[in-house]
């Protein structure tokens, strides 16, 4: 017989006088399953005894931080304990000489940057919402922005982590230097891997100077096609942009250079020069208030409902997969936008219309980018569209050790059970 | 060694490709760590990757431990052979599969040596970023195993963040492909627990890199100064000025002599020299350069040289990179450490270092990464005097205890291997170990794999714990397991 929400809470009546754990409410619900209980404990230790405790009385636990990436992944199952890192919120430590900082799971990105930039630093993660989206939360889905085009994603800036098993052990792995090989890289494991191995309590980074100075060039084209040429003139340069950064339609390309003034300014001009050289479009240059227009406006795109894909293809296929999109989503009725790094080759594509037609979209998307060319995972989507396709969708010749890792992790399958691609 | 397996693996590589005998086998009993010596039970050289994965996968059935060798410079000890298995000499897999410049990927078989790739790509105004000093000889399947850095990882990052894709066998011989030239596969992040992995997760086949532009420009100097504690206020300062240069090497007095005896590069005479190199757009390494150069001034350098040439630039190179091998010419022996700190602890570190030298009546010779704290003292002996190489050794594990005090690493680059093993526990907890191994668990469950590496003690891993549950996608109907 299942226990009552009563009993489990008397269960761990310090941590409820404590006000570490609650009864859950509707607002606490994860992909709108309503937790039973609600756990926000403050500090590593505790969150650890609170997962042994889940762990003995085989709870299901779902995880989660700021709230913006909740309905990402795959509809989650029951879930008894919520645990929420709200409370496990510091920046531990800025080695700002070492250009390093540990952070717990919790913050926020605004936090951690207003925190860093004392030191005129930042942690060059510019994904959306930095207001609420946690360093949990974004290295857990190895989200990033613009900047990764330069910087990298997470994966590639952590270089250390505390971790809490689902059975509550507290392991760490890597370090606070940034260099380093001792050990598996148990870091870069738990980055991307939607929190269905364990709990990230807290991480640490390579951390990255403030650049003094920064402009952006915005070349609006006549169609996506024309993106190829101006793409290949910035790509094949010797230019070191920051961003490269696509959004359609209409069919624009920013590019971005931060450094000192002087290289900035050249930079620009140069990029400038080949661009209009490359394309009959309409490039501006943008610096100061100009330039935090151009990126607000660019970052507002995101602010709108609808199913969300992480689409990966090869550099040399970026725009034959954007105008093959147009072109079935014309054909199909749906609506589509796109944006994102066009230098790497990896963008999102919103997408509305009837969720049949939105899974029949994905579906031949996933068979024109096999995995290894090009990859396509539904991030965010109703119901119905997560009912027609798979989030994840093929994780190729690697998903049999993918299962078997998880199942070593959490052989219970009781942490953020489904949600994750394991 | 099982007559039977030895017949199915020359089977498998052909007779010219499988040594047997003594002698021969000795050849392979040691990598760039000459201290740690075990002969192969067998050795094997496969010509394909699929020669490859019917060697592992007889082993597997045999219960027999493998160990993957690429050109063997590794300095832990990570391919040290198994006397009872199977060791793969991985050489003759020395192909560029794809050289893929509209998209920036080179794909290569993992003997292929780390400048044969950067040659590739140099016509084409593209090359590879990590260079470790071995880059002549080390093989980019012992970059991938080892998470190899190098001079420029400062600033373009190690081996891991250049790797997009393998071609591996696990453990139990399936061939899997994870990755490819496109950016992030979904799913676990398998790359990246598999790059730095030492070998004992799968043995790669292909890996597929990525490539970049080479810099419009670069400008190199050469800084030198009175004491390396100036040197090392030097490196904190170019930090502390917002500047991450694409290097900055140190070496001191002994290394620099050794050097100059070796390959003659001309440097000045010192205490400590910096080599500090920049590169990227035209305007920001002028402007930045002339940062750098202030704040070598501020830090009292005696001397600052800057390149004036690609002819001379090299040269600076030459005369880093020569350094470990030129130990030979001022000591018998030399015990190369590994260790990393946080790089404001340089001063510090050194000076504890010195200390720990004087009281053990050796020298200790400086030459490192300075710009991201991977510190590699050289503990000079001489073997022929009587428990020299013990003290060696032990001053050289005192290192490491230091480079722990300060939060750092007990290896940077070299990896942990055979060597290091001892230390993990210095570093991490046993419930670290044991997560780790949970990985361990789920790629080589029978521990054949490259085993007595990394771990100083080896989990059981028993059977893949827990009862069988129905997949989320399977449940949807969106997935069959076959």
């Amino acid at each position: 017989m299942e226990t009552t929400t009563d009993a489990l809470l008397a269960q761990v009546t310090p941590y409820a006088e404590a006000g570490s754990i609650r009864p859950g409410r509707q607002t606490d619900a994860i992909d709108g399953v309503c937790p039973r209980i609600v756990a926000e404990p403050t500090t590593g230790p505790e969150l650890s005894e609170i997962l042994q405790w889940a762990s003995t009385e085989r709870l299901a636990v779902g995880v989660r931080g700021g709230g913006t990436k909740l309905t990402w992944g795959r509809c989650p199952g029951p879930i008894d304990v919520a645990l929420s890192t709200a409370r496990l919120n510091k920046v531990v430590e800025h080695r700002h000489g070492d250009l390093t900082a540990t952070i717990e799971a919790g913050a926020t990105l605004t936090q951690v940057n207003e925190v860093l930039g004392i030191h005129r630093q930042w942690l060059p993660l510019d994904p959306p919402w930095p207001e609420r989206a946690t360093v949990g939360g974004v290295v857990a889905t190895n989200d990033s922005g613009p900047s990764r085009h330069w910087h990298g994603a997470p994966r590639d800036l952590i270089i250390g982590v505390t971790l809490a098993r689902p059975d509550g052990a507290l392991a760490k792995a890597g370090g606070i230097v940034v260099k380093n090989v001792a050990g598996y890289d148990l870091s870069r494991l738990m980055t991307g891997a939607f929190g269905s191995l364990g709990v990230i309590v807290d991480a640490t980074f390579k951390v990255t100077p403030v650049a003094v100075s920064s402009r952006t060039l915005t070349v609006d084209l006549d169609s996506i096609e024309a993106l190829e040429p101006a793409l290949a003139a910035v790509m094949a340069s010797s230019l070191t942009p920051s961003a490269v950064e696509l959004a359609c339609p209409p069919a624009r390309l920013l590019v971005r250079f931060q450094s000192v003034d002087q290289a900035v300014e050249k930079q620009a001009e140069e990029a400038r020069r080949l661009m209009e050289a490359a394309t009959n479009g309409r490039v501006l240059v943008a610096a100061d208030e100009a330039e935090r227009e151009v990126w607000a406006d660019h970052a507002s795109r995101w602010d709108v409902d609808g199913t969300l894909l992480k689409v990966s293809t090869l550099p040399r296929a970026l725009v034959s997969t954007l105008t093959w999109l147009r072109d079935q989503c014309d054909r199909q009725g749906l609506q589509a936008a796109a944006q994102g790094r066009a230098g790497l080759a990896v963008f999102d594509v919103r997408l509305d219309g009837p969720a049949e037609a939105q899974g029949k979209l994905i579906d031949a998307l996933r068979d024109r980018l096999p995995i290894g060319d090009g990859s396509v995972v539904v991030r965010r989507a109703s119901q119905d569209v997560r009912e027609v396709v798979d989030p994840w969708g093929p994780l190729g010749d690697g998903e049999g050790v993918m299962q078997l890792i998880k199942q070593r992790f959490d052989p219970d399958l009781r942490l953020n059970s489904g949600r994750g691609p394991v | 060694m099982d007559t039977s397996l030895i017949s199915a693996l020359t089977e498998i590589v052909g007779a010219d490709h499988v040594v047997t005998n003594d002698a021969e086998r000795a050849t392979y009993d040691t990598d760039g760590l000459a201290k740690l010596r075990s002969t192969p039970g067998l050795v094997v050289l496969p010509g394909t990757a699929a020669e490859v994965q019917q060697v592992v996968r007889s082993c597997h059935d045999a219960g027999v431990p493998f160990v993957a060798r690429g050109q063997g410079t590794g300095l832990s000890g990570g391919a040290l052979p198994h006397p009872d298995g199977v060791l793969i000499v991985m050489t003759r897999l020395n192909r560029i599969l794809d050289l893929d410049i509209a998209n920036r990927r080179i794909t290569v078989e993992p003997g292929i040596t780390n400048l044969e790739v950067t040659n590739a790509a140099a016509p084409h105004g593209y090359y590879y970023a990590p260079d470790p000093s071995s880059q002549v000889i080390c093989s980019i399947g012992g970059n991938v195993a080892e998470n190899s850095g190098g001079a420029h990882c400062l600033k373009y990052g190690f081996t891991v963040h250049h790797v997009v894709g393998v071609e591996a066998v696990l453990p139990d011989g399936e061939m899997v492909r994870i990755g490819g030239p496109a950016l992030d596969p979904p799913g676990l992040d398998l790359l990246g627990v598999l790059v730095g992995s030492e070998g004992t997760l799968a043995v790669v086949t292909k890996v597929t890199l990525r490539l970049l532009r080479k810099p419009a420009s670069v400008k190199t100097l050469l800084a030198a100064f009175d004491s390396t504690e100036a040197a090392g206020n030097a490196v904190s300062g170019i930090i502390a000025e917002g500047i991450i240069p694409a290097a900055v090497e140190m070496m001191d007095r002994m290394t620099i002599e050794a050097s100059e005896a070796a390959v003659h590069p001309n440097f000045p005479q010192a205490e400590a020299l910096l080599i500090v190199e920049l590169d990227g757009a035209e305007a920001e390494v002028t402007e930045l350069f002339d940062g750098v150069t202030r704040v070598c001034q501020e830090a009292h350098a005696k001397e600052i040289r800057i390149a004036e040439s690609e002819e001379q630039r090299a040269r600076f190179w030459l005369g880093r990179k020569a350094a470990f091998a030129a130990m030979g010419r001022v000591s018998p022996s030399y015990y190369v450490q590994d260790g990393v700190i946080p790089r404001t602890r340089l001063p510090e570190v050194l000076r504890r270092i010195r200390e720990l030298g004087d009281e053990a009546g050796l020298r200790i010779g400086n030459v490192f990464h300075a710009g991201d704290g991977n510190l590699h003292p050289l503990v000079c002996y001489d073997d022929r005097v009587d428990g020299q190489a013990d003290l060696a050794e032990r001053v050289a594990n005192d290192i490491l205890t230091i480079c722990l005090d300060v939060g750092g690493s007990i290896t940077g680059e070299h990896g942990v291997g055979a060597d290091k093993a001892k230390h993990m526990p210095k570093m991490f907890t046993d419930v670290d170990l044991d997560t780790m191994q949970l990985v361990r668990c789920a790629f080589d469950p029978n521990h054949l794999c490259n085993p007595d590496k990394i771990f100083p003690t080896p989990r059981l891993c028993g059977e893949v714990p827990g009862p069988y549950r129905q997949h989320p996608a399977e449940a949807a109907g969106l997935a069959a397991r076959l």
